[in-house]
């Protein structure tokens, strides 16, 4: 493999790698603003500069005439520098020398574009969404460290411009980067902004007659490297710094973005999600729906055990469980999975049915589809379809509207479900109510209004899981914050009602769960 | 000597010398014939030996840049010429669009066949309405003689020529950012590579001519390729023929006149622009458009290495250099477009100073932070220097702002507003200094004269 050297290390690269790619695949950092890996090169904020030795034979570094004042004697001293090149544009060449941290023209000149980029900067760092997590910030501190000469009143722009539902701009803040130009254009599809003026009065603008509404507008405030666009959903909720991360899938829809999930652990509140970097899933992005569903954690959901519909206690409802489920034969019950429950979770209902009770008559529940948008967002809107098929394995679960039918038919006296959500209509659900229906779901939905007992499970930001996406990839997202109210992982609910049953299910842990999933084709290609 | 020709503007002083009865009555027409009866190689070679180094201010030489066109390739080739002419100081172009467009519609053709393209766009400033009538007006004639369309001048090469007005962007005349104009795209540079001649107008193989540049191209096949280039005292440095030389300012008379290559600042100045104003001396004179760093009488060559292209004028005033694309980059300036703009005694250097550097925070296209910032940094101290409030500490952040702006920008605009920053403080820092502590009261406090 060709190889450069960065500094003297040496960095091997592919054919048509810039020195920023290559450095970056091996875990060196050169500072940038514009360049993403995800889009195009547009080399305009000149952080990423270094000093370029081609290789022999390849050329020569130009060398430029530049300036210095002598202040002993009071002169003006011709000097030389090296043209310097940008590693996001400049193309790998096999033993090219690059010089980045080691070269003191590079140190210069990434210092003078520090203080450059910051001389009309508000400096607004206390008010402003972005702090500690912005690179002005961040590159201040690593390549800055000069004291402010340019004291007087900085250009005033556009403040606190509405882009569109989710985005508000501030051109002050703006390094005119065009990250979200160019994301909008090339990953969205929809090029809605562009920018206007020219010189320091330069600043971005949704164009006339529209607004950033399309299904990436989040997607924005996450490629821009300052505060410019910050979103309206965090603005003014929380400082960074006191949030933690957790690295969660996504669990909008069958593509199984992955996302980091930030949570305030003092509160155990969850403030937002934001994508994770996996180029076989969703490379850099998620959509606006899957971002915005981090609520979820926290909306519509089931916290306390219910029977008939009134709260209970955790052991009252086990035990009504216990009355229900008494002497049940197998072939009476109906093993409802659902397609938004983890592998765990649905395995532990198919060992509860094929192990403990007998039974084998599964089903697949789950959100109804809805539209694909070609960019990341596939029309099937469950996380783990996938995945419940397979750990179903030799009894495929059938459709919901089987089951429906088989109610009507007298088929079943029981039914045990995974999840509230149906993709049939509420008002066909109506046979269901004359079953014995246990229904162990993180969130209100259609089935936990008919279920005689309702047993609260974790959602995904409190318990660990793997889901299997569209493309069969099985990816576990971890637990972020603590369970809420009197909530469980849903195998654990399952191992309860097993237990309460007396039956033996064959774990009691989350490892001996996964032990017994593995027979399974699930949890060996996790991605995390 | 001066060397006066009248080659370019030879249809100058004719009446109607637009016109193509006027251009043909002094042989028009003639070399493109000679051209497109040749190969493309040959037409390509005749031009190199030309030695026409480019007229819009880099100096590339013309017949070179023309070899890095594909030679088969899927895609169209496109002829671009570059009539922008956006630098302070400039307007020869204009001159030859107003009184000799048949000669660039002739160089067009000339161009057209030798890069394998079958249209040129010629890229007009916005203001020069007069220009792209006669431009319009010489196509339409030629369009109706024959000499532009299916079969170009009867040779089985079709040739048509369009122009195209810009919005009035000086940073228009950077080429990529033409191309971006024309194209109906936001103009600002783009990154190269790839250049123009891979990836140009529309995506297709393109050369960038400038407007001059293609005016001179049927001379070569008049006298040919090496008797043109041998017009120039600067023959041997490949720096051929004769071109237009342009003086403004503080002179009694300013204008345009064309000479061979080799003219001297001091005959420029002092002859053709019939030397400074009465009562008054040349204090500087920026030799071709404003973003070449200014020279002044005093300024002597410093040269002792014989390598230098300047070695023979080793300690001789640089104003007695020949005004050649070498020669004046080896005296730390720029021929540029060859058009000096002369500062008296009498005007402030400092207000010339500042003028200029509210000229590129103007024009700059904002697209790279050092340039947008600080061309708008460099004009902030010199507002503040002007009205009596700046320090000298302020005055120390001139040059390390046009330091660091030189080699770090996307396009050569960066040179260009940062390289007369250096001169001017080099040459200027006590008057610098005194607007400082007389608080902007010790200049004449006059630009105009």
């Amino acid at each position: 493999m060709p190889s450069i050297k960065i500094d003297g290390r040496e960095v091997p690269y592919e054919p048509g790698d810039t020195i920023i790619k290559a450095a970056h695949r091996a875990g060196i950092d050169i500072p940038h603003y514009c360049w993403h890996p995800g889009l195009s090169v547009a080399a305009n904020c000149r952080m990423c500069l270094v000093e370029v030795v081609p290789p022999p034979g390849k050329g020569n570094v130009m060398r430029l005439d530049v300036l210095r004042w002598d202040a002993a004697s009071k002169k003006y001293v011709s000097d030389k520098k090296p043209k310097l090149q940008p590693a996001c544009q400049w193309s790998c060449d096999d033993g090219m020398q690059v010089f980045s941290e080691s070269s003191p023209h590079v140190s210069e000149a990434r210092k003078a574009v520090q203080e450059l980029l910051l001389l009309n900067h508000p400096v607004d760092c206390p008010i402003c969404d972005q702090a500690g997590e912005c690179r002005l910030q961040d590159y201040w501190l690593e390549h800055g460290r000069y004291r402010k000469r340019m004291k007087d009143e900085i250009i005033h722009k556009p403040k606190a411009v509405s882009f569109g539902p989710t985005i508000v701009y501030d051109a002050e803040r703006c390094i005119v980067c065009t990250r979200c130009v160019r994301f909008v254009e090339e990953v969205a599809k929809d090029p809605v902004l562009e920018k206007r003026e020219r010189g320091n009065l330069g600043e971005i603008f949704v164009a006339p007659g529209r607004t950033l509404d399309n299904n990436y507008t989040l997607m924005t405030e996450h490629v821009c490297p300052v505060g410019a666009l910050t979103a309206k959903d965090f603005r003014f909720k929380a400082r960074v710094w006191f949030l933690r991360t957790a690295r969660t899938v996504c669990q909008g829809c069958a593509t199984g973005c992955n996302a980091y999930l930030d949570y305030d652990p003092r509160s155990m509140k969850v403030y937002r999600h934001r994508p994770r970097e996996n180029a076989q899933v969703n490379q850099y992005w998620m959509c606006d729906k899957g971002m915005l569903s981090y609520r979820e954690a926290h909306e519509r959901r089931v916290l306390r055990a219910r029977v008939g519909g009134n709260e209970v206690g955790v052991k009252e409802a086990l035990e009504e469980v216990k009355a229900l489920l008494a002497g049940v034969k197998g072939d009476k019950v109906a093993f409802v999975l659902s397609a938004q429950h983890s592998n765990e979770d649905n395995h532990a209902l198919v060992s509860l049915a094929k192990g403990s009770l007998g039974g084998a008559d599964f089903f697949l529940t789950g959100r109804a589809p809805g539209q694909a948008d070609g960019v990341l967002m596939v029309e099937d809107r469950n996380p783990n379809t996938a995945g419940a098929i397979q750990v179903a394995t030799t009894t495929p679960p059938r459709q919901m509207s089987d089951l429906l039918e088989a109610i009507k038919n007298g088929r079943y006296t029981h039914v045990i479900a995974l999840g509230a959500e149906v993709p049939v209509d509420a008002k066909t659900l109506a046979g269901l109510e004359r079953l014995k229906t246990v229904v162990i779901a993180a969130h209100e939905g259609p089935l936990t209004r008919v279920a005689k007992v309702v047993l609260p499970a974790c959602s995904w930001a409190e318990a660990e899981g793997t889901y299997v996406n569209a493309k069969n990839l099985a990816q576990r997202s971890e637990r972020a914050i603590t369970a809420q109210g009197d909530s469980q992982p849903g195998w654990q609910w399952v191992v309860a009602v097993a237990q309460a049953l007396g039956h033996k299910i064959g774990f009691s842990k989350l490892s001996e769960l996964r032990k017994s999933l593995s027979g399974a084709p699930t949890a060996a290609s996790a991605s995390v | 000597m001066i060397n006066r020709t009248k080659l370019i503007s030879r249809t100058y002083d004719l009446p109607e010398g637009h016109t193509l009865a006027a251009y043909e009555s002094v042989g028009g027409y003639k070399s493109a014939r000679k051209a497109l009866a040749q190969t493309r190689d040959q037409v390509i070679n005749e031009v190199k030996a030309a030695n026409i180094r480019g007229r819009g201010g880099a100096g590339f030489p013309c017949g070179v840049k023309w070899s890095f066109m594909p030679k088969a390739s899927a895609k169209p080739h496109y002829l671009v010429i570059n009539a922008d002419e956006g630098e302070p100081g400039t307007f020869k172009d204009r001159t030859i669009m107003e009184k000799n467009p048949h000669s660039v519609v002739e160089g067009c053709i000339i161009g057209c066949y030798a890069i394998g393209a079958h249209a040129a766009y010629i890229y007009v400033r916005d203001e020069l309405h007069l220009s792209k009538e006669r431009l319009w007006q010489a196509i339409h004639e030629a369009r109706k003689a024959g000499y532009l369309g299916q079969k170009a001048l009867g040779f089985d090469y079709p040739v048509d020529v369009f122009v195209h007005t810009g919005a009035g962007a000086y940073i228009c005349g950077e080429e990529t950012s033409l191309l971006n104009s024309l194209e109906g795209r936001r103009g600002e540079p783009r990154l190269k590579p790839p250049f123009p001649a891979q990836v140009g107008a529309f995506g297709c193989p393109s050369t960038v001519n400038n407007l001059e540049t293609i005016a001179a191209v049927p001379l070569v096949f008049e006298v040919g390729g090496d008797s043109f280039s041998q017009m120039s005292a600067l023959h041997h440095l490949k720096d051929g023929g004769v071109r237009l030389f342009g003086v403004s300012g503080h002179v009694r008379t300013p204008g345009v006149f064309e000479t061979a290559v080799g003219l001297t600042l001091r005959e420029l100045v002092y002859e053709l622009g019939g030397g400074p104003l009465p009562g008054s001396k040349v204090l500087g004179v920026i030799p071709g458009g404003s973003s070449c760093p200014i020279l002044r009488p005093e300024d002597v060559v410093n040269a002792p290495d014989e390598k230098s292209p300047l070695h023979p004028w080793h300690g001789k005033p640089v104003f007695d250099v020949p005004m050649g694309v070498d020669t004046y980059r080896a005296l730390g300036t720029m021929l540029g477009t060859c058009c000096a703009i002369v500062l008296s005694d009498k005007a402030d250097p400092v207000l010339a100073f500042h003028n200029i550097m509210r000229f590129y925070r103007h024009e700059s296209c904002g697209q790279c932070t050092p340039c947008r910032e600080g061309t708008g940094w460099i004009e902030r101290i010199l507002d503040k220097l002007v009205a009596g409030e700046a320090t000298m500490a302020d005055i120390d952040l001139l040059h390390e702002i046009g330091s660091n702006i030189i080699g770090n920008t996307i396009c050569a605009f960066g040179e260009g507003a940062a390289m007369p920053v250096l001169g001017f403080v080099q040459k200027f820092r006590p008057e610098l200094e005194a607007y400082v502590n007389s608080k902007g009261k010790s200049g004449t406090g006059r630009l105009a004269l």
